[in-house]
């Protein structure tokens, strides 16, 4: 019976840890603590999940809510927390050069935080580890100090904490107009933010959030970013702490502002960031950033998702957001050693194989065909927009519609290149064993969730009938206390 | 009289906001963009600090005297201490930034320093520029010349 809370120290204390195990006794230690701790995350919150009762409450320091910090565990929070250790697992990075505690250390904070985010139920909880997760992400973007990596970190930092000065502000709103940041306590008083002053709150909370989520007036760090860091950490970025950014503005936009005006912003983000990510994208000449604009499409796509109202909008965003988790960091993978132009990738196929074979699953499933998870993804983001069909969501149809041919073009270009007789004089680089077999874990992801559709469908209508019930929400945070109010 | 002493308060955190955000947005020094930022982060915290203000209260502690007395709210208070220390961490973090964009590119300009950033991300990756790196000198719009008539004299 262990506490859900440990899923967030472990990674904590293990990143604390890991500087003392370079040198003398503890030093064989050092290279396992990493993959020994987010394990042992990963077997909690999978044990968290079929053991107890969900949803949940933990009052942390058992101060009770609204006063003290509380963690909301639901299959929501449960399904992101348990993508973490698992995604940082595959995506450890695994050298053994000088620099490796240091770099082990800062995603270990990431994953720490991360996992945090995905169970924090009170508003400033979320701005802590969000900060924690931006300064971790920071450090490992400046990676090996290569020189351009130190100008992408300086241009996402203050992007980053541009963000973040606008989210506080957003935060100091809420809190002048009802007096608390507990998440259940919010959602009671969601009707006195209901007003122009609840909105601009709500929109500089998704500046501030937005960042990591790659929402689209600040996303402008990103192909820079993705360029100039290792692959493997563009990957974590990429997949991984862009999903939990997206799953607190999801949390927010549910509990504390179910507003239209609210969703119709979210709307309009994800319009914008897919026509300009997947038109940037078509005009990349290499792939690190031709995969970093497509990612600021597709996180598009999820912010359109997650504005239709109700258990479709829950169901179509978590779908697009897990595909794109996996999709998207084994792309990455496999672009860790074709990091250059397209043309000089010519023949990419007879030099790996299996790299271009699992390139090009990738890329169909992006795409949406079927029977691939993609394309359940996209059917369901639009059959959801035809559902209500007021002009802006015809947009936004007509929007992911022309995107999926765009991506097709430059995905399919791609794939062309690396099937067409190699130059004699360019010579291409295979792939190495580690991200092989990471993307082929990744694929095998992808193909199991293919064939087991159903059972997974059933598990998302669950999951996203108790992430909108604001009620249980409440009712599990805050106790009887709401009947004496 | 508080009122309009708290409009004061009001008035210069949320100048200072606006102040700090527009000298990120607009600045193209390195430099001056992380003290922008260190402003904007001041008028953040100082608004988190007015939310739970009262304006005939006491600090939130307690000394041991009988309670009774009115208190400031402590919770933001907290808060901002915690923007507080990620606020300077993340400063100093920018700032050795900044020390190694001088070693590495020789410039504290931003448009420059994104401009070699480019460079080298395309060289690396084999990416011919689309724009040439050697721009013709000179300024822009070409001025136009002066044009000589048959006696030799200088008319426009």
């Amino acid at each position: 019976m262990t506490d859900v809370s440990l899923a967030v120290v472990l990674p904590l204390l293990g990143a604390f840890v890991l500087p003392l195990t370079r040198h003398g006794i503890l030093r064989s230690l050092g290279p396992v603590i990493g993959p020994i701790l987010l394990a042992a995350c990963a077997l909690i919150l999978f044990a968290a999940w079929s053991a107890y009762d969900v949803p949940y409450a933990v009052a942390l320091g058992s101060f009770a809510p609204p006063m003290g910090i509380t963690f909301y565990i639901d299959d929501l929070a449960l399904l992101f927390a348990l993508a973490v250790p698992l995604t940082t697992l595959v995506l450890w990075p695994g050298e053994s050069d000088p620099a490796a505690t240091g770099r082990q250390s800062l995603t270990l904070l990431l994953a720490g935080s991360l996992t945090g985010l995905a169970l924090s139920g009170d508003l400033f909880n979320v701005y802590v580890f969000y900060e924690l997760a931006a300064v971790a992400s920071y450090g490992l973007v400046v990676g090996d100090g290569r020189s351009p990596a130190y100008v992408a970190a300086f241009r996402y930092l203050m992007i980053s904490a541009l963000g973040s000065v606008v989210g506080l502000i957003g935060i100091a709103i809420i809190y002048f107009k009802t007096g608390t940041l507990n998440l259940a306590d919010l959602s009671t008083l969601s009707g006195e933010l209901a007003d122009p002053q609840g909105l601009a709150a709500f929109a500089m909370l998704v500046i501030g959030f937005g960042v990591k989520a790659e929402a689209f007036p600040v996303n402008g760090w990103v192909p820079e970013v993705y360029g100039a860091v290792g692959k493997r950490v563009a990957a974590l970025l990429a997949g991984l702490a862009s999903k939990l950014a997206v799953l607190v503005i999801v949390r927010i936009l549910i509990l504390v502002f179910p507003h239209d005006e609210t969703r119709q912003l979210l709307l309009v983000l994800g319009i914008l960031g897919v026509a300009v990510g997947e038109l940037a994208a078509w005009q990349a000449r290499d792939i690190p950033r031709m995969l970093a604009w497509s990612s600021i499409g597709q996180l598009g796509v999820v912010f359109v998702a997650f504005s239709l109202p109700g258990k479709a909008g829950v169901i179509a965003g978590v779908t697009v957001a897990m595909h794109h988790l996996v999709v998207k960091s084994a792309l990455f993978l496999l672009a860790d050693r074709w990091d250059r132009a397209i043309e000089s990738l010519k023949g990419a196929a007879s030099t790996s194989r299996i790299g271009a074979a699992l390139f090009v699953l990738f890329s169909l499933s992006l795409l949406g065909l079927p029977p691939l998870p993609g394309f359940w993804s996209k059917f369901l983001v639009l059959g959801g927009l035809a559902a209500s069909a007021s002009p802006l969501q015809l947009l936004a149809m007509g929007t992911i519609l022309a995107g999926t041919v765009i991506e097709g073009a430059y995905l399919l270009r791609v794939v062309v290149t690396f099937y067409a007789r190699p130059d004699a004089a360019v010579r291409v680089p295979g792939q190495r064993a580690g991200n092989l077999l990471g993307a082929g874990l990744f694929a095998l992801v992808l193909l199991t969730a293919a064939v087991m559709i159903n059972p997974l469908w059933q598990g998302l209508e669950v999951l996203a009938e108790r992430a909108v019930d604001t009620n249980g929400y409440q009712h599990t945070v805050l106790g009887d206390r709401e009947a004496g109010r | 009289m508080s009122t309009s002493v708290g409009l004061v308060f009001f008035i210069g955190a949320i100048g200072l906001c606006v102040i700090g955000i527009a000298g990120i947005v607009l600045s193209r020094h390195l430099f001056r963009m992380v003290l922008a930022l260190a402003i904007a982060e001041a008028g953040a915290n100082l608004l988190l600090i007015l939310a739970g203000y009262r304006w005939d209260a006491v600090a939130p502690i307690f000394t041991g005297t009988a309670g009774g007395q009115a208190m400031v709210d402590p919770v933001p208070q907290a808060m901002v201490l915690t923007a507080i220390v990620i606020g300077v961490g993340v400063q100093a973090l920018a700032l050795s930034l900044v020390i190694r964009i001088k070693e590495r590119y020789g410039t504290l300009d931003m448009q420059e320093a994104r401009q070699c950033m480019q460079d080298d991300l395309d060289d690396a990756g084999g990416v011919t520029p689309s724009r040439s790196r050697e721009r013709p000198a000179g300024e822009r719009p070409i001025p136009a010349p002066t044009v000589l008539n048959s006696t030799g004299g200088q008319h426009d």
